[in-house]
């Protein structure tokens, strides 16, 4: 709940029965205003929200509501015959809201406004600045609505922020709901405990005031209950706009009126006894009995309560104590199987099972074919799952109990690795002998018991616990079900678990599930009856859902908290919760939102480090990612952006810092620096920047985008392994010696161009010819002509492949590939990719050929010498007059790598080729033609 | 073939830019036996073509017999033991390597490939114990441990291999190291001298050169002469009869950063800044280092920039760099950089211009 609104809180409780000060600020000149409006809002197409949906906010409306808040007592008075007093008053009191107030508007000015008044003029106003502001905008959505096929354009939203439209359909549980207009800018109200008691709330959309959690909160807290969909036994569907969701169509289907959070407001205020008479009337009606009839439950304020209550009542908590040292988890673990929440039918089943058992196996060693028929119907084992404290092991045992079969546990306490080979040593021996005794061996539990059955049940429990102390712990269990002569049943929590993939194929598979919560509530209002506790239902509901179906430790908590109390309401509840409730995973993009939002300045520092930690590797990237999106808050006016401006370059360089010190971490494993980095990365951008988010590109949506990084990188890390394999090539073609980076910057562009620019000008066969030529000498692939292209990509330029012809380009495939079959091997093509696995080429192929496996570098055995003759070229006759020698030679010595020593070219030819000054280019090209023949010797 | 390997001296006879240079590497290597080396200077001077002369002075024409590998070695680093992968170029005589390839674990590679040179000493004809060369590029980017560690094993293992070492600045290479070597300071060619290279070039190519095309191509190369030779050969392939008014390509990616430069002195704003980051990261994806990117774009800031904040925009370029080599994400300083500029200048813009 917002500081502001606690603020409020204080000043009201102050001036309880006065007239509070000024709640939400308002000028009191201008409190005139909103009061016609609201009356005559009905009729005026201007506030167009009201009119949008007729159920709503109508004056009909109006008046439906007010007899429905006369209804409301009439049906509480049915549950609680008591309660007749206040509801007179209440019905005095809305009308005084509603349609008195015109006369009381005259006395305005001269009257001290009393709370009610005042409040009521106080919600007139911002309600009536919504009306303006979202106008146009709900004119948008009921067009929607109409034509539902219709695209929602992003143009027509004013502003961004509040694009609830965006937030609709598949987004609406990913982001976070949208902020209520006027947050915080409310006073909540503060009624009888108990007022909203046996109606139920659905609520819908974003409220006007309140987040939806605090709206169930409040709720909750005045013991009403909220469900998430709408049925008949819905009282109320809460929601402040008609979005034409599900849950308005049902309830209109249904006939469920509508209540605005105003509304509600007016109810549970309605229940305050706000004059002494009443409360002195109301204080033995209220549920709550012991305590608090003077002061209905403050919001924030629990502690004096708590810390009131047990000096109150310090006698029968003295007395539960007492008489209670047992673990009330032992003492009300079910008698009966039927007494098990939930999951009745896995029980009858596992009865089933264990009474059919032995007539299913106790006899296999009779009949053979028996067995087997029943094998397929029928498992030897059973296999009990689910989270912890649903009843598992109770089941089990309840289930043996009742059908008279005596349980032998065996749990994670045990030792139960692999049976000894000794089983001579037998039960003296470790607990798995004996548990291998007690399967194979039928009379032992056959003696015990007078009858002729065997009696007896293992019962494995916390199988998935088997850890490496248990070393074939779980071969050995499947080897005794195999052999067993008794029935046993594991207990899991995980089925999925890796460790008990091979058992369940042996077991019969059940799956308990969480009970409900009203059934679970139930269960603990029976045990809290029985102790003594004073709960309401709706508590213990609460309850059940903060420890997500684990009975046990609901059990537990109760049992604690009647340490302290000896009622218990929602309110303590929730606050003993409130740490619990954070274990919940927070998706990353989550905990940016949270970061980034309009509150984030609020956050506490751990709940920040919580955020950001919730995955330290993601978070950071999505911060750095989105960072330059937000609207700093703390920018405040800022009319240039020079601030913000600031702020980013701020936060640019603290994200890069949370960089240099992630590098610390990472390298030198400097794990204690996590929380700096975290700092650094993320809770000092997002502090400096948390704001409202705006989109920079047009047609992007207005939701973080996934960290760009990580995609950025790998493409940079491929593109750098692409670089490294023409350069390697390069190198192998011995023509240059410079290093990657060299030839990515300086001779890439022209490359390039050597590459593309004669397939662009020269006539077909020349260009083909020429640019294969340039690839040969550069021992350059196809694979790296596409990478030079690749890398020579730039966002907004002309790919540098336009404007040459395809059939130019499968021209100059054809023509490379044509000469690849007497291509000299030059290029050590051993980089194999890791993943990638190509065919070897023909080229490669040729060499691998010869190569013997020995690992022995025989430079006789596979040293292909090819002479080329170059003829053509006369300066250059006598430098390569030695030919070029070509030896390859294969060595073995690493396994998947293979590798081409090459020797190529006599050295002689250096000098003479400097000298040698111009070369016609076709002479040249005529000249190498010919070298690419090479004749194979031996 | 290009021209620039077409021409490059294969001789320490035949260099035509660092002739003083070569006689005197000729006579050492001759004369005497040879220490560690260490070549640097700007890139485009010519080292590699020496250092590739040295060793023909050396080892003869079996220097020139290079083949390719890609080595793996098993390293046992502490608990774990490492799997790395580099490509070498090596001769019976020398290998050459660039560590920093391996990145933060290079010092590993270092020391693995100086110990196996130890292990097989290669005997010459006569029976004497030669020496092996090791060749590392780009020594400056080596990490400082490897530096570290490189230290002592020039010692140790000084009798059986001689280290030649090339890198663009000495002052990333730790004094240790400097200290233990031969420096040898290659300066980038004049332009006298690059446009004399290609005249050179220009006639042995049978090209006619209009009048201070050359000088043009020289000017534009800022004094690296490599640059210089493909960019003349750009030009031939791009249009054949030069013309004197003829457009020398820029290589594409410093085309590409001028346009970032333009973008960020026309508007800052965070949706500017959100385009520039999707060009820089069009231009990491592409495999510039970072540093190149960094450096250069300031150079185009620089260009256009008040004088008044060239001091100040420097000093935060520098910054930015240094962080930028203590961390891992690269885009994340040039943003950092980016935006810092915006925001400096942007309130430049405002306090001067309203």
């Amino acid at each position: 709940m917002s500081d502001i609104r606690k603020w409020f809180m204080k000043s009201h409780d102050k001036g309880n029965n006065a007239a509070p000060s000024k709640p939400s600020n308002q000028p009191k000149p201008s409190s005139d205003k909103p009061q016609p409006e609201k009356n005559v809002a009905g009729g005026q197409e201007s506030s167009g929200r009201r009119v949008t949906s007729k159920y709503f906010n109508t004056n009909k409306q109006k008046v439906k509501e007010e007899k429905e808040t006369q209804e409301l007592p009439a049906k509480r008075k049915n549950v609680k015959d008591s309660e007749d007093t206040p509801e007179p008053k209440r019905v005095h009191e809305d009308v005084g809201d509603d349609s008195v107030l015109p006369t009381n508007k005259k006395k305005l000015a001269e009257a001290t406004p009393t709370k009610k008044l005042k409040s009521g003029s106080g919600r007139g106003i911002p309600k009536k600045s919504v009306v303006l502001e979202e106008s146009d905008e709900d004119d948008d959505k009921g067009a929607v609505s109409a034509v539902k096929s219709a695209g929602r354009g992003g143009g027509g939203r004013g502003a961004p922020g509040r694009g609830r439209g965006g937030g609709r359909g598949g987004f609406m549980n990913f982001g976070e709901r949208k902020d209520p207009p006027h947050k915080g800018e409310k006073e909540v109200p503060e009624g009888a405990p108990n007022c909203l008691a046996g109606l139920t709330f659905v609520i819908s959309g974003t409220l006007d005031s309140l987040e939806r959690e605090e709206a169930e909160d409040l709720i909750k807290r005045h013991g009403g209950r909220v469900t998430g969909s709408v049925s008949k036994k819905t009282n109320y569907l809460l929601c402040d706009e008609d979005i034409g969701g599900r849950k308005s169509e049902k309830a209109k289907e249904l006939g469920t009126s509508f209540l605005t959070e105003d509304g509600l407001f007016d109810m549970i205020r309605a229940s305050k006894p706000a004059k002494s008479p009443s409360q002195a009337e109301k204080k033995p009606v209220n549920k709550a009995v012991a305590v608090a009839p003077k002061v209905s439950p403050k919001p924030l304020v629990k502690v004096p309560l708590s810390s009131r209550s047990p000096s109150k009542q310090a006698k029968p908590v003295a007395a539960t104590t007492i008489e209670s040292s047992v673990m009330w988890t032992e003492k009300y673990r079910p008698k009966d199987p039927k007494d098990i929440i939930g999951n009745q039918s896995l029980i009858v089943q596992l009865r089933n099972w264990l009474k059919a058992w032995n007539e299913q196996f106790s006899d296999t060693g009779n009949k053979k074919k028996g067995k087997k028929q029943n094998d397929s119907v029928l498992k030897k084992a059973v296999l009990l799952s689910g989270t912890p404290g649903i009843g598992k092991t109770t089941s089990a045992k309840l289930v043996c109990e009742q059908l008279g079969f005596q349980a032998i546990e065996v749990n994670a306490s045990d030792s139960r690795g692999k049976a000894d080979s000794k089983i001579e040593k037998g039960i003296s021996g470790s607990k798995t002998n004996s548990v291998k005794e007690l399967v194979t061996n039928e009379s032992i539990g056959a003696n015990m018991e007078r009858s002729k059955i065997s009696k007896s049940v293992l019962i494995m429990d916390e199988v998935d616990g088997m850890s490496a102390g248990d070393r074939g712990g779980v071969a050995d269990l499947i080897a005794s079900i195999k052999i067993s002569k008794i029935p046993i049943i594991c207990i899991c929590n995980d089925r999925y678990s890796q460790k008990l993939k091979s058992l369940v194929n042996y077991c019969l598979l059940l799956s308990f599930r969480k009970p409900t919560k009203q059934q679970m509530a139930k269960r603990l209002m029976d045990v809290a009856k029985a102790e003594g506790l004073q709960v309401n239902e709706i508590a213990l509901e609460e309850l059940a859902e903060r420890v997500n179906g684990d009975v046990r430790m609901a059990v537990n908590q109760l049992q604690y908290m009647s340490l302290s109390m000896s009622v218990i309401n929602y309110d303590d509840i929730r606050q003993r919760f409130l740490t619990n409730a954070k274990d919940e995973d927070i998706s990353p993009f989550t905990a940016v939102d949270k970061l980034f939002g309009f509150n984030a300045g609020k956050l506490r520092m751990d709940e920040r480090i919580n955020l950001s930690m919730s995955d330290p590797d993601l978070v950071p990237l999505l911060i750095q990612e989105n960072y330059i999106n937000y609207k700093p808050s703390l920018a405040g006016k800022d009319d240039n952006g020079i601030k913000r401006m600031n702020l980013i370059a701020r936060a640019a360089e603290s994200i890069a810092d949370g960089d240099i010190v992630n590098v610390q971490i990472r390298r030198y494993r400097q794990w204690q620096l996590s929380q700096a980095s975290c700092t650094a990365t993320c809770i000092i951008p997002a502090s400096l920047l948390h704001g409202q988010r705006e989109i920079l590109e047009q047609g992007e949506r207005n939701f973080n985008r996934f960290g760009g990084w990580l995609g950025k990188n790998s493409t940079m890390g491929k593109n750098f392994r692409l670089l490294d394999d023409l350069h390697v090539h390069i190198l192998a073609s011995r023509e240059s010696s410079s290093g990657r980076d060299t030839i990515r910057m300086e001779y890439l562009t022209l490359i390039l161009k050597r590459l593309t620019e004669p397939l662009r000008t020269l006539p077909k066969a020349e260009a083909v010819q020429q640019v294969v030529e340039f690839m040969n000498t550069y021992s350059i692939s196809q694979e790296d002509f596409d990478t030079i292209v690749e890398l020579s990509k730039f966002k907004g330029h002309p790919n540098p492949l336009d404007g040459i012809q395809p059939a130019i380009k499968s021209a100059l495939t054809k023509a490379y590939k044509e000469q690849s079959k007497s291509r000299v091997v030059r290029v050590a093509d051993q980089i194999t990719l890791p993943g990638v696995k190509k065919a070897p080429k023909k080229r490669i192929a040729a060499i691998l050929e010869p190569a013997e496996e020995g690992g022995e570098k025989g430079e006789g055995d596979t040293s292909d010498q090819s002479e080329e003759e170059n003829t053509s070229d006369t300066e250059e006759l006598e430098g390569i007059a030695k030919g070029e020698k070509l030896q390859s030679d294969l060595q073995s010595w690493n396994s998947k790598a293979t590798e081409v020593q090459l020797e190529l070219k006599g050295t002689g030819n250096s000098s003479a080729k400097k000298a040698s000054g111009g070369r016609g280019k076709a002479a040249s090209t005529s000249g190498k033609k010919a070298a690419q023949a090479p004749k194979r010797k031996r | 073939m290009l021209w620039v390997d077409k021409y490059r001296p294969k001789t320490l006879d035949h260099v035509m830019v660092h002739t003083d240079i070569g006689h005197n590497l000729k006579k050492l290597v001759t004369e005497q036996d040879c220490p560690h080396l260490l070549f640097y200077g700007p890139s485009g001077s010519g080292k590699k073509t020496l250092i590739m002369a040295v060793l023909r002075q050396m080892f003869g024409t079996g220097a020139e017999k290079v083949k390719v590998e890609n080595r793996t070695w098993k390293v046992n680093a502490g608990s774990r033991s490492i799997d790395m992968e580099l490509t070498t170029l090596s001769s019976a005589n020398h290998i050459e390597i660039t560590p920093s390839d391996a990145g933060f674990q290079d010092r590993y590679v270092v020391q693995e490939v100086i110990k196996e040179m130890a292990k097989n000493r290669p005997i010459d004809t006569k029976g004497k114990k030669g020496f092996k060369v090791l060749v590392l590029n780009d020594v400056d980017k080596l990490s400082r441990e490897a530096q570290h560690s490189l230290r002592r094993t020039m010692e140790k293992y000084s009798a059986y291999c001689r280290l030649i070492l090339c890198c663009n600045s000495s002052s990333r290479v730790t004094e240790a190291i400097r200290s233990r070597c031969l420096n040898v300071r290659i300066n980038a060619p004049s332009e006298e001298q690059i446009l004399e290279v290609l005249e050179l070039i220009g006639k042995k190519e049978e090209l006619q050169l209009p009048p201070g095309f050359g000088a043009r191509i020289a000017e534009k190369s800022n004094r690296n002469l490599r640059r210089a030779i493909l960019a003349f050969e750009s030009c031939r392939v791009q249009q054949y009869p030069f013309t004197n008014k003829q457009t020398i390509p820029p290589m594409d990616w410093e085309d590409h950063i001028s346009e970032i430069a333009s973008d960020i002195m026309k508007e800052q704003s965070p949706k500017r800044l959100f385009q520039v980051r999707g060009k820089l990261y069009d231009l990491l994806i592409n495999c510039i280092p970072p540093e190149i990117i960094l450096k250069r774009l300031l150079y185009e800031l620089l260009r256009k920039l008040d004088a008044e904040l060239k001091h100040e925009v420097c000093h935060w370029a520098a910054y930015y760099e240094h962080r930028m080599r203590l961390g891992q994400k690269a885009i994340f300083h040039i943003e950092a950089f980016v935006a810092k500029f915006m925001s400096i200048y942007k309130s430049f813009l405002i306090a001067t211009f309203g």
